[in-house]
């Protein structure tokens, strides 16, 4: 995808083109009344060309507003967290960042058991897979109940990065089910996510 | 550019806020110099040919507002700083101001200077708002001089010393009023001067006014600050001081703090207050309550209780006194109402008054100033000293007087010279002086109000006859009784009897409304004026002639436009339905009074519109006695018809006022037709409709009609207006005269019917007692009245012919509007009769005439008789004015006689006597009328 | 009492069709996402926006949308005398809600849903056109904080005195009890999101005063425009752009 970016500021509202010569990106709309794209943000206005092959060969305009609007999880993307609760079926985690950003205000995530690793789900032992004050990385499954994101663990590259052990030191990764503390020599269970080439 | 001006007020509670404003400066606020070539002169007002244009301090505003009126002051910039300064300190100054202003033919132009960038002037620390306010006079003075250029000279005129000092250290031109007036050259100009107060003026000028010469008359009046805590801590109370019409030392403040009237008495007392001004006063200890003098006739150095009309309502009447002490009797103690004093004035209600000076020797040497005391028509106001140059032309004048100031150390008030009426006891000249009394606008129509008339020849057109809201009702036997050589037709009937034998009737009212519609000068000036004012020998019109005797008059064999009632009713008089329409009509006859009764009398008339008229004739006598049965009362009215000769105007004869049954007719139709609307109206407006109410008369406004009742052996039973009807119809005594002469004293004991906004009162008090009806306006003379006028709008806006007017949602403006009503009611009521009683006057002039009266009251010296023939009433006394008191004769209250002290000669209330009427002249210029016993 | 004089200026020598002078500022409240000061006269309106987050009170949340919340008070000494109550009284409570529904329309709340924007807005200085200031001022606070709007949303008060149409009333002109319009449009999609008005006003008079509004509430949108679009240059001036 080529990015021309165009120099020019809109505010919220402006006519950014018909609904029929452009489609709308981030930062715009369209108003369903008489199929015009307006701008919905402040901030500098671009036209994206689409990729050659699709179908709907509409540039896309998109604005971008200066200020970075707090993450929010997304299906599908892959988000950092904090657990804080370890129960018989379920973990629930802290969203911090989503993605690279961080975000605003933490969101509240939960992990279930089945969705911890692809094998065996029915088998496994939540407080052999977490605990809590472990940094996890997951993956949004969907924005689930009124309470709380569903995560998934069940990749290679997803579970505990960074945990502490019980003597309070980081501990360091061996398989992706076990960790060692340094410091006491203990190895303690964890479903570990592979970080690495 | 924006400022900011802030500043601290003081609340009435004591609270203390500051407030901020915004204040914008701009740079489009122009001139108004018609040769100035910067400014867009569309807007100038100051003529291209002035030499000198003044620019005028507040002062100079506020007391030389008579001198800027005449037209020698022309080139005249008023700056906004001026008009805001006078708008706060005296509101009638400003609108006579504002009406110069936007008086196109006078060259007087407003000057925003405290919104204009380079004439601002923001207040300096330390200086009093006043020396802002002069230095931005000033300020703006100087910008004009520049702005204008050298050929011009802006001339500022203060009478303020400092201020003109300062004028002239900066460059400005500066003069007072006197030098400029002087250099005008016009000496009656000088006479319209205000003579300067002594803060104006350097104190070292004024002569030399010792104390101990002067004897002390009135007491200081308390400053502000100490009459606002006197009032919190409820020391003192304030009201509106109403001086008595028939006893000038004598005045009532209401207060609502006591609940009820203080009784002001004596000249001391009173305090340099005027009838209407708001006053605070003071209580007198107890013991100095009841002090005034007996109940005799109103005695003091000047006049004494005059001839007049016999009263038609309570507030005609002469104010009764307290009752006389009789230490003898042990009646119960009279509720007493407190005495008390003024001690401050917090609002004058100062205007002109119209009067003349009273007699006195030539000054030596004429052309230099003189002093005279003026005398006011209007016997509430005391006598007013002015200065004058012209003494020997203006003695024998009607002259109108502004008042200026009343020092405390000076017995009277001072004043200054407005303007000269006429020649005192000239017929016209009095008849201008009941109009100005009386605040009847009659100057002429102007010619914008003229514009509003549409063209003459006028006839019904095209446009009426299609319009679909508008019934053509020409086919119809449509005619009109009214006085004889009446040209003003505002109402006419008819009569038709339906196949099924019930009536149509139908009453048709000149459709005024379709001529003068709202917001137009037209509708302005007939809402001020209110209603048409008739005097003996014209009317004052409220509409112009080519509306009021032609367009709207609703003569006979032409069509015009009305609006009609229609009823269909039973030959027993009961309304079986209503309608309401525009209309176009055809009057067939325009009956007089005489007329019309007898042609229903005659009984070989058998033509078609006799028969009307004596159907309708049988219905009305059926609605009025229906109208009794409620207690709808006949009170008997003393109203007399002067016979005016034709050449000279003067009055040839003069009778009682005949009511024949032509009359009762109509009025019966027009009262029916009025109840109709009423209804219709309050229906769809209930919240903004115009109605009339009469009030109920309290025991108390009773009173004297009760006691002279009792004292002549009658029982009248007041409990309601029905009871009292009957009462009157059963009080009959041995001569046939007597029931009139109750009724006519149960008269002077009602209050008047007023005008009010439906919304402001509730239901009950909707009654009109009166005429027993629940509910009630005026709808059937839009021709004279501006309530009608109204009620027509309301009427058919409630048919959706028209929309109503935006004014009926803005309720403080209806009831104001309503207020104006039935204060130039009032006003049309007592010009009609004080032009009544100029004409007796003249009338009796030339012809002494003995005459029957009866005694209606009892004085210690004397008594009041009214005399039927003519419709006056007026004292006798028996003592003469030398002897105070009561001489040889005392009174017996219960019995309501006067008895000589030897028991030789009684005169009891009610009884007959017989008197001598003539004119005297006591004082030169000053005709009275004189009743003597025979 | 005379609001228009004969000379055609009202009690702080404006004209009629005149507005009060205009100040405003984004970014005054680091803490928030978006706020801005908003100054029409001497009314001085201060808003914070705070969002899009997490919904606080769980029963709330809405799945398919964002949830506004707003809340208007008025400074203790933002009029003349010191007020007690300053919210949580009526007309709090109905201000704040007419705040919240204009300012609904506009934001494209399906864009966020389960989640939360709160705007706050408190008078400082209040001198008539308190209403239409804070309108302003949380439009101005919601497009620095970057929120997806549909369009500005931009509010003026109008009144009808001595019989002539005025613009933008300040407090002395708005207690004289005279009809008081108050208009809040998008400009750009010329659509009307709020329409109160007090008192009585004959349709025909109406008309001409809401124009009247109308072009006054054009007349704050370009100025608001202006001032975002001078904005973002200035950051995107400080960030290297």
């Amino acid at each position: 995808m080529r990015e021309q970016k165009g120099p020019s500021l809109v505010t919220p509202g402006e006519v950014l083109g018909r609904a029929s010569d452009v489609k709308a990106g981030r930062g715009a709309y369209v108003a369903p009344h008489n199929s015009t794209v307006y701008s919905s943000l402040t901030g500098f206005l671009r036209t994206i060309s689409p990729p050659a092959d699709s179908p709907d060969q509409r540039p896309i305009v998109e604005v971008t507003g200066h200020k970075a609007q707090g993450a929010v999880p997304v299906p599908g993307s892959v988000v950092i967290g904090q657990v804080t609760k370890v129960m018989a079926r379920m973990a629930s985690a802290d969203i911090m960042c989503v993605g690279p950003k961080s975000v605003r205000e933490k969101f509240t995530g939960i992990i279930w058991q089945q969705d911890v690793r692809a094998t065996e789900i029915e088998k496994v032992d939540m407080h052999l897979s977490f605990h809590p004050g472990d940094i996890v990385r997951a993956l949004v499954l969907s924005l689930g109940d009124a309470r709380a994101y569903y995560l998934s663990t069940a990749k290679n590259e997803l579970g505990v990065v960074s945990a502490e052990s019980t003597a309070g030191a980081t501990m360091v990764p061996i398989s992706w089910t076990e960790m060692h503390c340094p410091v006491t020599g203990q190895i303690e269970q964890r479903k570990v996510a592979k970080v690495g080439s | 550019m924006l400022h900011s001006k802030s500043f601290v007020k003081k609340s009435r509670a004591g609270r203390v806020t500051k407030v901020v404003r915004e204040h914008y400066l701009r740079d489009d606020i122009y001139c108004g110099a018609s040769i100035c070539k910067v400014c867009d002169s569309s807007v100038a007002r100051l003529s291209a040919s002035a030499s000198t244009i003044l620019v005028l301090d507040t002062n100079v505003v506020l007391n030389q507002i008579d001198l800027l009126e005449n037209p020698a002051i022309d080139d005249v910039v008023v700056l906004s700083v001026v008009l805001d300064e006078v708008k706060n300190k005296n509101m009638a100054v400003y609108n006579r101001l504002r009406a110069l202003c936007s008086n196109s033919l006078r060259k007087f132009f407003v000057f925003s200077n405290e919104h204009h960038k380079d004439t601002y002037v923001k207040e300096m620390s330390g200086e009093s708002k006043n020396d802002r306010n002069d230095r931005a006079i000033r300020v703006a003075s100087q910008w004009y001089q520049s702005h204008l250029g050298d050929e011009v000279r802006v001339l500022l005129i203060t009478n303020d010393r400092e201020n003109r000092r300062k004028a002239v250290e900066e460059g400005i031109f500066a003069e007072t009023v006197e030098s400029y007036v002087k250099s005008l050259g016009q000496p009656d100009l000088l006479d319209l001067l205000v003579q300067p107060a002594s803060e104006d003026v350097d104190m070292a000028e004024v002569e030399d006014l010792r104390p101990s010469k002067r004897k002390v008359i009135y007491n200081e009046h308390k400053p502000m600050s100490e009459i606002t805590s006197g009032l919190h801590r409820g020391i003192y109370h304030q009201g509106k001081l109403r001086v008595n019409r028939y006893n000038p030392f004598e005045a009532y403040v209401g207060s609502e703090s006591i609940g009820d009237e203080i009784v002001i008495y004596g000249r001391t007392n009173m305090n340099r207050a005027f009838d209407s001004d708001i006053v605070a006063v003071e209580l007198l200890p107890q013991d100095q309550w009841h002090e005034e003098k007996s109940l005799s006739i109103a005695e003091d150095e000047e006049d004494e209780e005059d001839v007049h009309l016999v009263p038609s309502s309570a507030d005609d009447a002469p104010r009764t006194t307290l009752p006389q002490q009789d230490s003898s009797r042990e009646t119960n103690p009279v509720s007493y109402r407190p005495f008390g004093r003024v001690v401050g004035i917090i609002k004058r209600n100062w205007h002109s008054y119209c009067g003349s000076l009273e007699p006195m020797p030539m000054p030596a040497g004429s052309g230099s100033v003189a002093n005279a005391l003026f005398v006011s028509k209007d016997r509430r106001i005391p006598k007013i000293r002015i200065q004058t140059r012209q003494l020997e032309n203006l003695l024998d004048k009607r002259i109108i007087v502004a008042v200026d100031s009343w020092d405390f150390l000076s017995r009277y008030p001072s004043g200054h010279y407005v303007r000269t009426i006429g020649e005192i006891g000239d017929r016209d000249t009095e008849s201008e002086v009941v109009l100005i009394e009386n605040d009847i606008i009659s100057r002429p129509f102007s010619a914008q109000v003229l514009a509003c008339l549409p063209p003459l020849p006028w006839s019904v057109s095209p446009i009426d006859l299609s319009n679909p809201n508008r019934m053509d009702l020409c086919h119809l036997r449509v005619f009109s009784v009214d006085p004889p050589g009446c040209k003003d037709i505002d109402d006419a009937l008819h009569c038709s009897t339906l196949p099924n034998g019930n009536f149509e009737v139908g009453v048709h009212i000149a459709d005024v409304t379709n001529f003068v519609f709202p917001g137009t000068p037209l509708d302005d000036e007939a809402a001020q004026r209110g209603t048409s004012t008739y005097l003996v020998e014209r009317r004052i019109d409220m509409l112009p002639k080519p509306l009021t005797e032609d367009i709207c008059s609703l003569r006979a064999d032409v069509e015009r436009l009305a609006f009609s009632v229609i009823w269909e009713m039973t030959p027993e008089a009961e309304v079986i339905s209503t309608r309401f329409t525009k209309s176009i009509i055809k009057s067939s006859a325009a009956m007089s009074y005489v007329e019309a009764q007898a042609r229903m009398d005659d009984s070989r008339l058998m033509d078609p519109l006799t028969t009307d008229l004596r159907n309708m004739n049988t219905l009305a006598k059926i609605m009025r006695l229906r109208r009794i049965d409620r207690g709808a009362l006949t009170l008997a009215s003393a109203e007399v018809k002067f016979q005016i000769d034709t050449e000279t105007h003067d009055p040839l004869d003069i009778g009682m006022y005949q009511i024949r049954e032509a009359n009762q007719m109509v009025e019966e139709f027009m009262l029916a037709a009025n109840v109709s609307v009423a209804k219709q109206i309050l229906d769809h407006f209930p919240l903004c409709s115009l109605l009339r109410r009469h009030p109920t008369p309290t025991r108390e406004m009773l009173e004297p009609l009760l006691r002279t009742a009792a004292a002549v052996g009658l029982h009248l039973d007041v409990s309601s207006s029905k009871a009292l009807a009957d009462s009157l119809d059963h009080a009959l005594g041995d001569d046939p005269y007597f029931n009139k002469l109750i009724r006519i004293l149960a008269t002077r004991c009602m209050t008047q019917a007023v005008y009010f906004c439906s919304g402001d009162l509730s239901r009950p008090e909707y009654h009109h007692y009166g005429l027993a009806a629940p509910l009630y306006t005026h709808f059937t003379s839009p021709i004279r009245r501006y309530a009608d006028v109204i009620v027509h709008r309301l009427l058919a806006a409630s048919l959706n012919i028209d929309k109503l007017p935006s004014i009926f949602q803005d309720r403080p403006q209806l009831t104001s509007i309503s207020d104006n009503l039935n204060y130039r009611h009032r006003n049309a009521q007592m010009a009609g009769r004080a032009s009544v009683e100029l004409h007796t006057l003249i009338y009796f002039r030339k012809r002494p005439t003995d005459a029957e009266a009866r005694i209606v009251k009892i004085r210690s010296n004397g008594f009041i008789v009214f005399v039927p023939k003519y419709g006056i009433e007026g004292p006798v006394y028996l003592t003469s004015r030398a002897e105070k008191g009561g001489g040889e004769w005392y009174v017996d209250e219960p019995q309501q006689k006067i008895k000589k002290m030897d028991g030789s000669l009684s005169y009891s209330v009610l009884q007959a006597v017989k008197i001598h009427m003539e004119v005297v002249e006591p004082q030169p210029n000053r005709p009275k009328l004189q009743l003597t016993l025979i | 009492m005379e609001y228009v004089s004969p000379e055609g200026l009202r009690l702080d020598g404006r004209r009629p069709m005149e507005m009060r002078q205009i100040r405003a500022e984004i970014g005054t409240i680091m803490k928030a996402d978006g706020s801005a000061v908003f100054e029409m006269g001497n009314t001085k309106v201060v808003a914070a926006v705070y969002g899009p987050r997490e919904v606080q009170n769980r029963g709330q949340q809405i799945s398919d949308k964002a949830l506004v919340r707003c809340e208007y008070s008025m400074a203790n000494f933002s009029t003349g005398d010191r007020m007690r109550k300053p919210k949580g009284d009526r007309r709090s409570t109905e201000i704040s809600l007419v705040i919240r529904q204009t300012m609904e329309e506009s934001i494209l709340t399906h864009l966020m849903p389960r989640s939360q924007i709160d705007i706050y807005v408190q008078v400082l200085q209040a001198d008539g056109g308190t209403r239409s200031a804070c309108i302003n001022a949380a439009t101005l606070a919601l497009a620095d904080a970057g929120i997806p709007m549909r369009d500005l949303v931009t509010s003026c008060s109008a009144g009808y005195l001595n019989s002539t149409p005025l613009l933008d009333l300040n407090y002395v002109e708005d207690s004289a009890g005279g009809p008081d319009v108050t208009l809040g449009i998008l400009p750009k999609l010329d659509k009307v999101t709020l329409l109160q008005m007090d008192s009585k006003l004959p349709i025909d008079i109406f008309e001409n005063v809401m124009q009247l509004a109308t072009e006054g509430c054009k007349a704050v949108a370009n100025y608001i425009r202006e001032l975002l679009l001078e904005n973002t240059k200035e950051l995107e001036y400080r960030r290297g752009v």
